[in-house]
C-alpha cells in the first residue's frame, strides 16, 4: 500500500472546506478537516499530519493563536490561507513560522503547487539539505558558497559586501519561501533597527545590481509587496 | 469633520463668544474715555453679536451673545451706569431693534450654515452613488455570465460536447477572477475612505515595486510582454506598496482590455523636478475623444463607454486616481502621436531621503 501524505485542513467555510477536501482526495492526499480551531490542536496532535492547511478566520479562535500554540511544540509545515485585505495578517502568520500562505480566491493548481513545494521543504530539512552540497547552494547561474561566505554569478564573484552576503545567505536558507521585512531587519541588523525599512531596501537594490542582469526583470530575488522578499527555489 | 470632538468644540464656541463680548465691552470703556455720548456702544454690540454668530456653531451662543449684550449694554455701558433703566426715552426700542438684528443675523449665518453642510452632503452622496451604482453594474456583469454558464452546464447535462463545457467553463473562471479584481479595487478605496486606516507610506524601491506588479500582471496575461525600465541608482519612492502595485497592474490590465489590439507594454520610471514619475504605454488603439474626457473621475453614465466588453475601465481608473491622490500625486492620460496611449502618474520624492 502506498504511502499518502496526511493534510490537515482547518477552515471554517464549509463549501470551501468541501472543495479542498475533494481537490485534496483527488491528488492523494490523507485529508482530516475542522471547522474549529480547539479540535484542530487536537487533530494534529494526535494524527501527526504531514501539513497543515489553516484559514486565519476561524470562529472559535484567532488562527494566528492557533498557529503560535501550534508552533510551541511542532515544526510542521503549515500553509496560511488568508483574504488580501489582510497583509498584516499575513505578514504576522509568516513571521509566526507559517511556511507559506495562500490569497483567496486561489486557483487550485496554485494551491497544489505551494503544498506540494512546503512537503519538498520539509523532506529538505529532513534530509540535512539535498539542494545544500558541501554549503553551496546553485540556484541557475548563481552560487551561494556558504563556507567561504562569496556568491557567484557565471562562476564570477559578484563581491557582496558582509551585510549584503549575509542577506543573500538567509534568502537562500529559505529559497522558494517569503521572508518579512521584519524578520530580516531582526537576522541581519539585530532588534534595534525595527521598521527601518530603508537600510534594508538599498541594500537589496545593491545586490539586485550585482546579481540580476536587469534589476527591474529580476531572475532571482523577488518582491512581495507589502510583506518581504524570496528567493528563486534551488533547481 | 465627524462628531468625535463633541465638549472641546462646545468649550470653544463659549471661549469665542466670551472672547468677542469682551473685547467689546473693553473697547467701549476705552471709548468712553473720551467719547460723551453712548451711540456707538449699541453698534458695536450688534457687531459683536454678529461675529458671535458667524463663529460659532447653531443658534444658542448668538442668541446668548444677543441678550447679554442687550442686558450688558443697558447695565453697564449706558447712562445711569451699573444700573437697570428702561424708562429712558427711545432705549427700550433701540434695544429691542438690536435684538432683533442680532436673532436675524444668527439666524441667518446658521441657514447658511447647514445649507453649506447639506450642499457637501449632497456632493459626497452623489460621489458614493454614482461609484455604487457602476459598481453593482460592474459586478452583476460577471455575475451574469457565471450564473448563465453554469445553468447551460447543469441545465443540459448530456447535450453538450466536451469541449463546448470546457469553454464555459473556462469563461466562468475569467468572470470569476475578474470579480475578484473589482472586489480587490472596492477594498483599495475603502482603505484611502476610511479615516482610521489611513495610507501607510514607506520608502519602496521603485524597481521592485514595478517589478512585482509586472509579475502579477504576467500571471494573468501571460502572452503579453513588458519591458520595464527604471534608473540606474536605486529610487525611494515614498508609497504604500500595496495600492501602488495595484494602481501599476490596472494600468497595463487597462492597456489590454482598452487597448484592444495591444501587443507589448512598456512600463518606465524616471526621475523629473523631484517627482518619480511612472509610465505605461501601450500599441493599442488609443483613447477616444469623448472618453478622455471623463477618463478618471467615474461619472460616465452607463451604457455610454462604448465598448462592449462589460469590463468597464472606469472604476479601476477613478479608484487610480483616488489612489494617487492620496499619495499627494498626479494622474494623467494622453494618446501618442504614434498610435496607442500613455497612463503616467507622478508621486512626490522625499527631498531629504533622495540623494
Amino acid at each position: 500500500m502506498e504511502i499518502r501524505d496526511r493534510i490537515v485542513v482547518i477552515e471554517d467555510d464549509s463549501s470551501i472546506l468541501n472543495l479542498l477536501k475533494t481537490l485534496l482526495k483527488a491528488n492523494n492526499y490523507d485529508v482530516l478537516v475542522t471547522a474549529s480551531g480547539a479540535e484542530a490542536l487536537t487533530i494534529v496532535s494526535s494524527h501527526c499530519p504531514d501539513l497543515v492547511i489553516l484559514d486565519l478566520g476561524l470562529p472559535d479562535m484567532d488562527g494566528t493563536e492557533l498557529l503560535k500554540s501550534l508552533r510551541e511544540w511542532s515544526s510542521i509545515p503549515v500553509i496560511v490561507l488568508s483574504a488580501r485585505d489582510h497583509e498584516k495578517d499575513k505578514v504576522e502568520a509568516l513571521d509566526l513560522g507559517a511556511d507559506d500562505y495562500i490569497t483567496k480566491p486561489f486557483g487550485t493548481s496554485e494551491l497544489l503547487a505551494r503544498i506540494r513545494s512546503a512537503l519538498r521543504h520539509r523532506r529538505t530539512a529532513i534530509d540535512a539539505g539535498l539542494a545544500m552540497q558541501n554549503g553551496v547552494l546553485h540556484i541557475g547561474s548563481l552560487t551561494i558558497d556558504y563556507n567561504k561566505h562569496r556568491v557567484l554569478k557565471d562562476d564570477r564573484d559578484v563581491g557582496l559586501t558582509q551585510t549584503e552576503f549575509r542577506l543573500v545567505a538567509l534568502l537562500g536558507r529559505y529559497a522558494g519561501r517569503v521572508i518579512t521585512y521584519d524578520m530580516i531587519l531582526r537576522e541581519i541588523w539585530g532588534p534595534n533597527l525595527k521598521n527601518d525599512n530603508r537600510i534594508l531596501r538599498v541594500n537589496m537594490a545593491n545586490i539586485r545590481r550585482k546579481i540580476e542582469n536587469h534589476p527591474a526583470e529580476p531572475e532571482f530575488i523577488f518582491t512581495e509587496a507589502g510583506v518581504g522578499y524570496f528567493l528563486r527555489e534551488p533547481d | 469633520m465627524k462628531k468625535k470632538p463633541v465638549l472641546p468644540e462646545k468649550l470653544k464656541d463659549c471661549l469665542i463668544t466670551a472672547g468677542i463680548l469682551s473685547v467689546a465691552s473693553i473697547i467701549c470703556m476705552i471709548l468712553r474715555r473720551f467719547s460723551s455720548t453712548d451711540t456707538h456702544v449699541p453698534m458695536l454690540f450688534v457687531l459683536a453679536v454678529l461675529c458671535v454668530s458667524r463663529f460659532t456653531h447653531g443658534y444658542v451662543y448668538g442668541i446668548i451673545a444677543s441678550l447679554l449684550a442687550v442686558i450688558g449694554v443697558n447695565y453697564a455701558f449706558t447712562y445711569p451706569y451699573f444700573k437697570f433703566n428702561f424708562t429712558l426715552t427711545g432705549y427700550p426700542l433701540t434695544f429691542l431693534a438690536m435684538l432683533a438684528v442680532s436673532l436675524t443675523v444668527c439666524t441667518m449665518t446658521s441657514r447658511i450654515k447647514a445649507q453649506e453642510i447639506i450642499h457637501l452632503e449632497i456632493e459626497t452622496e452623489k460621489m458614493r452613488s454614482n461609484l455604487l451604482r457602476s459598481v453593482s453594474h460592474d459586478i452583476r456583469t460577471p455575475l451574469t455570465s457565471i450564473t448563465g454558464n453554469v445553468s447551460a452546464i447543469l441545465d443540459n447535462d448530456g447535450k453538450l460536447e466536451k469541449f463546448q463545457i470546457k469553454m464555459l467553463l473556462e469563461d466562468i473562471r475569467r468572470e470569476a477572477e475578474w470579480l475578484n479584481r473589482i472586489v480587490e479595487n472596492i477594498l483599495s478605496i475603502t482603505k484611502i475612505n476610511s479615516d482610521v486606516a489611513k495610507i501607510r507610506k514607506e520608502q519602496e524601491l521603485a524597481e521592485e515595486i514595478a517589478s512585482s506588479a509586472v509579475n502579477k500582471f504576467h500571471r494573468r496575461y501571460p502572452d503579453i510582454p513588458v519591458c520595464v525600465s527604471v534608473p540606474d541608482d536605486a529610487l525611494l519612492v515614498p508609497m504604500d506598496a500595496v495600492l501602488i502595485e495595484q494602481v501599476l497592474f490596472n494600468l497595463m490590465e487597462n492597456a489590454v482590455l482598452h487597448g484592444k489590439t495591444t501587443s507589448h507594454i512598456e512600463l518606465r520610471v524616471s526621475v523629473k523636478d523631484n517627482q518619480a514619475v511612472f509610465e505605461v504605454e501601450d500599441d493599442g488603439i488609443g483613447i477616444s475623444e469623448d472618453l478622455m474626457l471623463h477618463l478618471f473621475d467615474g461619472t460616465l453614465p452607463i451604457g455610454e463607454r462604448g465598448d462592449g466588453s462589460g469590463h468597464n475601465m472606469k472604476i479601476g481608473l477613478s479608484i487610480c486616481r483616488s489612489i494617487i491622490e492620496a499619495h499627494s500625486g498626479t494622474i494623467a492620460a494622453e494618446n501618442k502621436d504614434e498610435g496607442g496611449s500613455r497612463f503616467y502618474f507622478e508621486l512626490p520624492l522625499d527631498s531629504m531621503q533622495y540623494s
